[in-house]
């Protein structure tokens, strides 16, 4: 065989190595067809949209955005804890982590390789789930613009061109996308914290149940924070508690943005940026976690 | 004096059992050397410590005590890897993965270029006989195949040291002798081989020098020719002979002064057998 010899020098941090093992994991997921999951949101959305044939134009939209964007989130978030959550198990249980790990691979950027790629996932899904919803939008849109058109088409034109304005105002607005970013940023978090508790979890299913539990703690403890502190005479304990609280599990309510889509209101860039921030900060907290434990872990 | 591709100095391994203050010995101040080149075999019965001291050479496992080094570098620094390539017992390589694509995949990770990958993903496949099977996903691969894709895998980075846990565990007489093959190839080119195994005749076979492991400890090592000769007795085999030249053969050892212990047909094994009916 003729010699090809690895480089001579190792290199401490590499960006093919990464790179390989993320789109090892992005290929596993791909043909483990996760992505069957994109059918079941198409499938929300015409469902939905055959159900809003008897609202009203704005109504139709407001609920089609509602859905649409709920389902993302929900299904964004199914696909990035339950991906994560098998990807350290199986490969322990495969011996696959060995063989990669008996490579000049340190583990740092094992997980990283591993986060990324279903980071990636989702960042498709995003994507796929989005040109289905704008694209649905659009040809909503297009049929009310239409249908107004026809029913309006004695009146005056500033009429005409008011009630046109109005839909095109209800359709699209421009915080669709910082509020879909923000979607894809909570999956980011809840895939980084599911490869954390993996680290350190006994099975899959155990990480499964967990990062839910966490999850749903996440979108209550802003609720329950604030009627905390409105209702008692919050003492040293209790702040301290709630401190620890908020430490651990991120806000995630601060990530539903949605509502606001909804309604149509603007989303401030402060508060997107605030957010976007909160949420990139989490990713590479709890992957450093992660690494913490996983470095010391024996295989 | 020859260098060493494997030294492990007074290692000691213990796992704490969860929940109770007593932990469990896994390897007691293990110390062995394996020089470049030969084909060491290390064995025990099960749970004897073979794989936790080959994981600990591999840096997978961090000893308790005492240290683990390849070609001179200590086995916790990751470059060490460099010089390795492993095979685990039983691997269950990505199923979703072709036999081409695996070993792209692990190549990548030894940091070598698509384009030197390519040529050497061949030369992989031919090596291992794997050549036809490049393209379809190791889901479809049998025990013998995964272990010779496996072997291809350990040997992307053209290590120098070659770490195999039991290598022929599960697979048919063939393909054992196919991968006993390729071990006796690796020794020829001059890789380390160092592997662990309870298939003893297989061991004797291809081995230069083995070590047995027993609850953790060192219990036995050498050269295998050493430890397995008899002392003071001579075995000869000749074919043609009549049963008068046997009986002359026994006067001769009786009258000088030696003593016949057995005289009997020679024997093939069982699997030379095997491998004659199976490979017609």
């Amino acid at each position: 065989m003729n010699p090809v010899r690895a480089g001579a020098s190792h290199k401490a941090f590499s960006l093919d190595r990464i790179a390989a093992i993320a789109s090892n994991t992005l290929t596993e997921l791909t043909r483990l067809k996760v992505f069957y999951v994109l059918l079941l949101f198409a499938c929300v959305l015409i469902g939905s949209s055959v159900l809003m044939a008897r609202l009203s134009f704005q109504q139709e939209f407001q609920v089609l955005k509602d859905i649409s964007l709920g389902a993302m989130s929900i299904f964004t978030s199914l696909l990035a804890i339950v991906a994560t959550a098998r990807m350290l198990p199986q490969d322990t249980e495969d011996r696959i982590v060995y063989t990669i790990l008996a490579k000049p691979v340190p583990r740092f950027e094992y997980l990283l390789g591993k986060l990324l790629g279903v980071l990636l996932l989702l960042a498709i899904s995003t994507l796929i789930m989005s040109a289905l919803f704008l694209a649905l939008l659009y040809s909503r849109e297009h049929a009310a613009l239409a249908a107004t058109n026809r029913q309006m088409a004695g009146l005056p034109q500033e009429q005409l061109h008011a009630a046109l304005q109005s839909i095109r105002d209800s359709t699209f607005n421009p915080d669709l996308l910082p509020g879909i970013s923000v979607i894809f940023l909570k999956a980011c978090l809840l895939a980084s914290l599911t490869i954390f508790i993996s680290t350190f979890a006994t099975s899959q299913i155990f990480t499964v149940v967990v990062t839910v539990f966490v999850y749903f703690i996440g979108h209550l403890q802003g609720t329950a924070r604030e009627f905390w502190l409105q209702g008692h005479s919050a003492g040293w304990l209790a702040r301290t508690f709630l401190a620890v609280v908020a430490l651990l599990f991120p806000d995630l309510q601060l990530f539903n943005l949605a509502d606001e889509v909804v309604a149509g209101a603007a989303i401030p860039l402060a508060i997107f940026l605030k957010t976007a921030a909160l949420g990139a900060f989490y990713t590479v907290i709890y992957l450093l976690f992660a690494t913490a434990i996983f470095s010391a872990k024996e295989l | 004096m020859i260098e060493a591709a494997v030294v492990v100095t007074g290692v000691t391994k213990t796992f704490p059992v969860p929940f109770k203050r007593r932990s469990v010995l896994a390897v007691r101040d293990l110390s062995l050397r394996v020089d470049a080149g030969q084909v060491y075999g290390l064995l025990g019965p099960n749970g004897s410590g073979k794989s936790t001291t080959l994981k600990i050479i591999l840096g997978l496992v961090a000893p308790t005590r005492g240290k683990a080094e390849i070609f001179a570098r200590d086995s916790t620094e990751v470059a060490s890897r460099e010089a390795v390539g492993f095979l685990p017992e039983n691997p269950y390589f990505p199923k979703y993965l072709t036999g081409a694509e695996t070993l792209r995949f692990y190549g990548k990770l030894c940091g070598l270029s698509s384009r030197a990958l390519t040529k050497k993903i061949q030369e992989l496949l031919e090596l291992v006989g794997l050549t036809s099977a490049g393209d379809r996903r190791l889901g479809g691969y049998s025990k013998g195949m995964l272990q010779r894709i496996g072997l291809a895998q350990a040997l992307v980075n053209e290590p120098r040291l070659v770490v195999l846990d039991e290598p022929t565990a599960g697979v048919d007489p063939v393909g054992s002798r196919e991968i006993r093959d390729l071990i006796l190839d690796l020794k020829k080119r001059g890789i380390t081989v160092l592997l662990s195994s309870h298939l003893l005749d297989q061991v004797q076979e291809v081995c230069d020098r083995v070590g047995i492991l027993a609850n953790g400890e060192l219990v036995s090592e050498g050269a295998v020719n050493e430890l397995l000769a008899v002392e003071n007795q001579t075995e000869v085999v000749f074919e043609a002979g009549s049963e008068e030249l046997t009986r002359q053969i026994e006067a001769l050892i009786n009258t000088a002064g030696g003593r016949l212990i057995d005289c009997r047909k020679s024997r093939k094994t069982l699997e030379r057998l095997f491998l004659d009916v199976t490979l017609k």
